[in-house]
C-alpha cells in the first residue's frame, strides 16, 4: 500500500443547473480505512461514480497510483486496480456463486479462450474458492445469485470486488440493510481487508464509522464540509450543524 | 440416474434418429420430409444466432435476416462469379455474414434494448432496399441461381447435393459442427463473459469486462451463425433471394427461438421445428395459419417462458429428482432462463 490511496484535485460534476460535486480536492490517505460521510444528496455517490469512471467529470483530476484516470472507461479504471461495491447490490443474478466468481476472476487474468470450458482453468478454480472462502459463502458455490439472502448477496459483491485483486477498495454502504449480525460479520471483514487494501467508504451507520475509520471527510452539497479523525470530526461543529440540521439523515440509506 | 446422464442419453437419442431420417422416413412413404428436416436444421442456425444474442448475451436483434442474406450471396455470387467450389463458397458465405455483422455491430451493440431491436431492424432494411434496387448484381426479388458445385470430388468419387440424402448429410454435419462450436463458445470464459453482461452489464464493467467488445462478439458469432444457415439455405436451394433479407423472416427467427427456449442451447432446433412442422401439416388447410403460430407464441411466453426447452429440462429435472440427487444442485446445472422472454412477447406476437 502506497502512502497515498487516492488524489483528488478539482474534481468537479454538473447535473444541469446542479452542481452535484463541487470542486473537490482532497488526498486520501493510503494504508488505513477511509470514510465518506455526509447527508443525502451531499454527492457521495456521485464522487464513486466520477472515481471508477461511470459518469465522466466536468472537470479535475482523479489521481490513482500516479496517474489521472479520471478520462478512463470503468473496466480500464477496474483493471488499473480500483474496485468498487454498489448501494444496491450488483451480482450477476441468474449465475451460480462459482459463476459469478469466476467470471471475474478469468476477467482479471485477461483470459479469454472462446472453445476451452469454463472450469478447465485450475488456478482460477482455486482462486475463485478462495475468495468464496474469504468472503464466508461456502457451501454456496452452486446457489443461483439470486437465491441468496441480503447479507449473502452483499458478500458475493465483495467477493466479485476482491477477485479484481484492487489496490483501492470503494464500498458504497456496505452494510445499509442489514441486520445486526450481518452488520457485524461485515464489518470484521472490511477490518480485515482494510489491513491489505486502500479501503473508502461511504457509510451513513456514524458509529460504525466513527468505530472503524482511520480518517472522515464529511460532504455536504457537493464540497467537502471537514476531514480528520473520528474525535476530530464529532467535535466538529460545522458537521454537527449539518447534520442536526436534517436529524433524519442519519437513519436514512 | 443422474441429471447429466440423462441429458447425455437424450442427446444421443436425438442425434441417431436425425442421423436415421433419410432411411427411417422414406421407408414410411414420406420421402418428401426428409428435405423439410434438412431445412429445419438450416433454419435453426438462424434461430440459434437470435438464442445466442437473446438468450445468452441480452440483446433482441430483429436483423439477424440481413447475415442470412449476406450468407446467402456469399455463395451465390462467389460461385457465379469466381466458379470456387463447395468449400470456398460456404466460407464466403460465412465470412461475409461475419463481416457486415462486425460492421453493423460496432454501432448496434452501443445500443441495448428496444434501441438495439430497432438499429438492427434498420440496417436490415437499408440493404434490403439496396439489394432490392440492384438487380444487376443480386437479382432482386426473383434472385440469383446457381448450379451448386460438388462437396468433394476426389478422382472418380463425387458427392454432390443432386442426391438428396447426401445432401441431408452434408447439411447436418455442417449444422452440427456450429452447434458444437456454439456449445463450447457459451461454455467458455468469452460465453461467461456474455451471461455476465445479460445479467448486469454495470457490475460486469466493474469486474472488468469490456462490455461493448463482449456484445461485439456475441454479435459476430451470431451473424456468423446466421450467415451459415444462409449460406446452407443457397446450396439447399441452389438460389439466393433479397427476398429473405426481409425483417419478416428476422422475426420468424426470433419466435423460433423464443418458443425453442431462448437460454437453451438446443431451444432453437426444437422451436424451429416444431414451428415448421406445424407450418407443413396447417399451411395445407388453412392460408392464415400464421395466426395460430401467433397464439403458439403468445403462450408459451406466458405460460412456459423459457419454451420447449425449458419445460423439458424440468422435466428431467423431476424425473432424474427421484433418483436421490438433491434438488438445489440440480436447479444449479440447469440453464438458468435468461431475462429475455420478458421482453418478448409484444414484438414476436407482432410478427405472428
Amino acid at each position: 500500500m502506497a502512502d497515498l490511496a487516492l488524489r483528488l484535485s478539482g474534481v468537479t460534476k454538473r447535473f444541469g443547473g446542479l452542481v452535484a460535486v463541487d470542486d473537490v480536492t482532497i488526498d486520501f490517505p493510503g494504508g488505513q480505512l477511509n470514510a465518506i460521510i455526509g447527508p443525502n444528496g451531499a454527492g457521495k455517490t456521485t464522487l464513486f461514480n466520477l472515481i471508477t469512471g461511470e459518469t465522466p467529470a466536468d472537470a479535475g483530476r482523479i489521481e490513482f497510483a500516479g496517474k489521472d484516470i479520471a478520462r478512463l472507461k470503468p473496466h480500464e479504471i477496474v483493471r488499473r486496480g480500483v474496485s468498487r461495491t454498489l448501494q444496491i447490490k450488483s451480482v450477476f443474478g441468474g449465475l451460480t456463486v462459482v459463476d459469478n466468481i469466476r467470471a471475474a476472476v478469468l476477467t482479471h487474468r485477461r483470459i479469454m479462450a472462446p472453445f476451452r470450458l469454463v472450469s478447465s482453468f485450475a488456478s482460477v478454480s482455486a482462486r475463485t474458492d478462495e475468495l468464496i472462502e474469504e468472503v464466508g459463502l461456502t457451501g454456496h458455490h452452486q446457489t443461483l445469485a439470486s437465491a441468496l439472502s441480503y447479507g449473502d448477496v452483499a458478500l458475493l459483491e465483495m467477493a466479485l470486488a476482491l477477485a479484481a485483486e484492487p489496490k483501492l477498495l470503494l464500498l458504497d454502504e456496505p452494510i445499509c440493510g442489514m441486520g445486526p449480525q450481518e452488520t457485524e460479520r461485515a464489518v470484521a471483514m472490511i477490518k480485515r481487508i482494510a489491513k491489505r487494501v486502500d479501503v473508502i467508504l461511504i457509510e451513513h451507520d456514524m458509529e460504525v464509522v466513527f468505530d472503524i475509520a482511520d480518517f472522515i471527510m464529511v460532504m455536504a452539497q457537493g464540497g467537502i464540509l471537514a476531514t480528520g479523525t473520528a474525535t476530530e470530526i464529532a467535535s466538529n461543529l460545522d458537521v454537527q450543524e449539518a447534520y442536526l440540521g436534517s436529524p433524519e439523515d442519519e437513519l436514512a440509506c | 440416474m443422474t441429471l447429466a446422464r440423462a441429458r447425455l442419453i437424450c442427446l444421443a437419442v436425438f442425434v441417431l434418429a436425425l442421423l436415421a431420417v433419410p432411411y427411417v422416413l422414406p421407408a414410411f412413404g414420406a420421402t418428401f420430409w426428409v428435405n423439410i428436416v434438412a431445412e429445419i436444421l438450416i433454419w435453426s442456425l438462424l434461430a440459434a444466432s437470435v438464442n445466442l444474442l437473446l438468450g445468452f448475451t441480452g440483446l433482441l436483434s430483429f436483423g439477424q435476416a440481413l447475415y442470412f442474406g449476406f450468407g446467402m450471396y456469399g455463395v451465390a455470387l462467389s460461385i457465379n462469379n469466381w466458379d470456387v467450389g463447395f468449400l470456398p463458397a460456404l466460407v464466403i458465405g460465412i465470412a461475409a455474414a461475419s463481416a457486415m455483422a462486425f460492421v453493423t455491430g460496432i454501432f448496434a451493440v452501443r445500443l441495448t434494448w428496444h434501441y438495439f431491436a430497432i438499429i438492427t431492424v434498420v440496417f436490415s432494411l437499408i440493404f434490403y432496399f439496396a439489394a432490392m434496387s440492384t438487380k444487376w448484381l443480386t437479382g432482386g426479388d426473383d434472385g440469383l441461381s446457381f448450379s451448386p458445385p460438388p462437396v468433394i470430388e476426389i478422382g472418380d468419387f463425387s458427392l454432390t447435393l443432386a442426391d438428396t440424402t447426401a445432401q441431408y448429410y452434408v447439411i447436418l454435419v455442417i449444422v452440427a459442427v456450429a452447434f458444437a462450436l456454439k456449445a463450447l463458445v457459451v461454455n467458455s470464459p468469452l460465453g461467461l463473459n456474455f451471461k455476465a453482461v445479460r445479467e448486469n452489464d454495470r457490475r460486469a464493467a466493474l469486474i472488468g469486462i469490456n462490455v461493448f467488445r463482449t456484445r461485439l462478439a456475441a454479435f459476430v458469432i451470431a451473424g456468423a451463425l446466421a450467415g451459415t444457415s444462409g449460406a446452407l439455405f443457397a446450396f439447399f436451394g441452389r438460389y439466393a433471394s433479397a427476398s429473405y433479407m426481409f425483417y419478416h423472416v428476422s422475426g420468424e427467427a426470433i419466435v423460433w427461438a423464443v418458443v425453442g427456449g431462448s437460454g437453451a442451447l438446443l431451444g432453437p432446433l426444437f422451436g424451429t421445428g416444431a414451428l415448421i412442422v406445424f407450418r407443413e401439416l396447417a399451411s395445407n388447410f388453412w392460408e392464415n395459419y400464421l395466426l395460430a403460430v401467433g397464439a403458439i407464441t403468445i403462450l408459451v411466453v406466458m405460460f412456459a417462458p423459457r419454451g420447449i426447452a425449458g419445460a423439458w429440462n424440468d422435466m428431467l429435472l423431476a424425473l432424474t429428482a427421484r433418483g436421490g440427487r438433491s434438488a438445489t444442485t440440480a436447479i444449479a446445472t440447469a440453464e438458468p432462463a435468461g431475462d429475455a422472454p420478458d421482453h418478448a412477447p409484444t414484438r414476436s406476437n407482432a410478427d405472428g
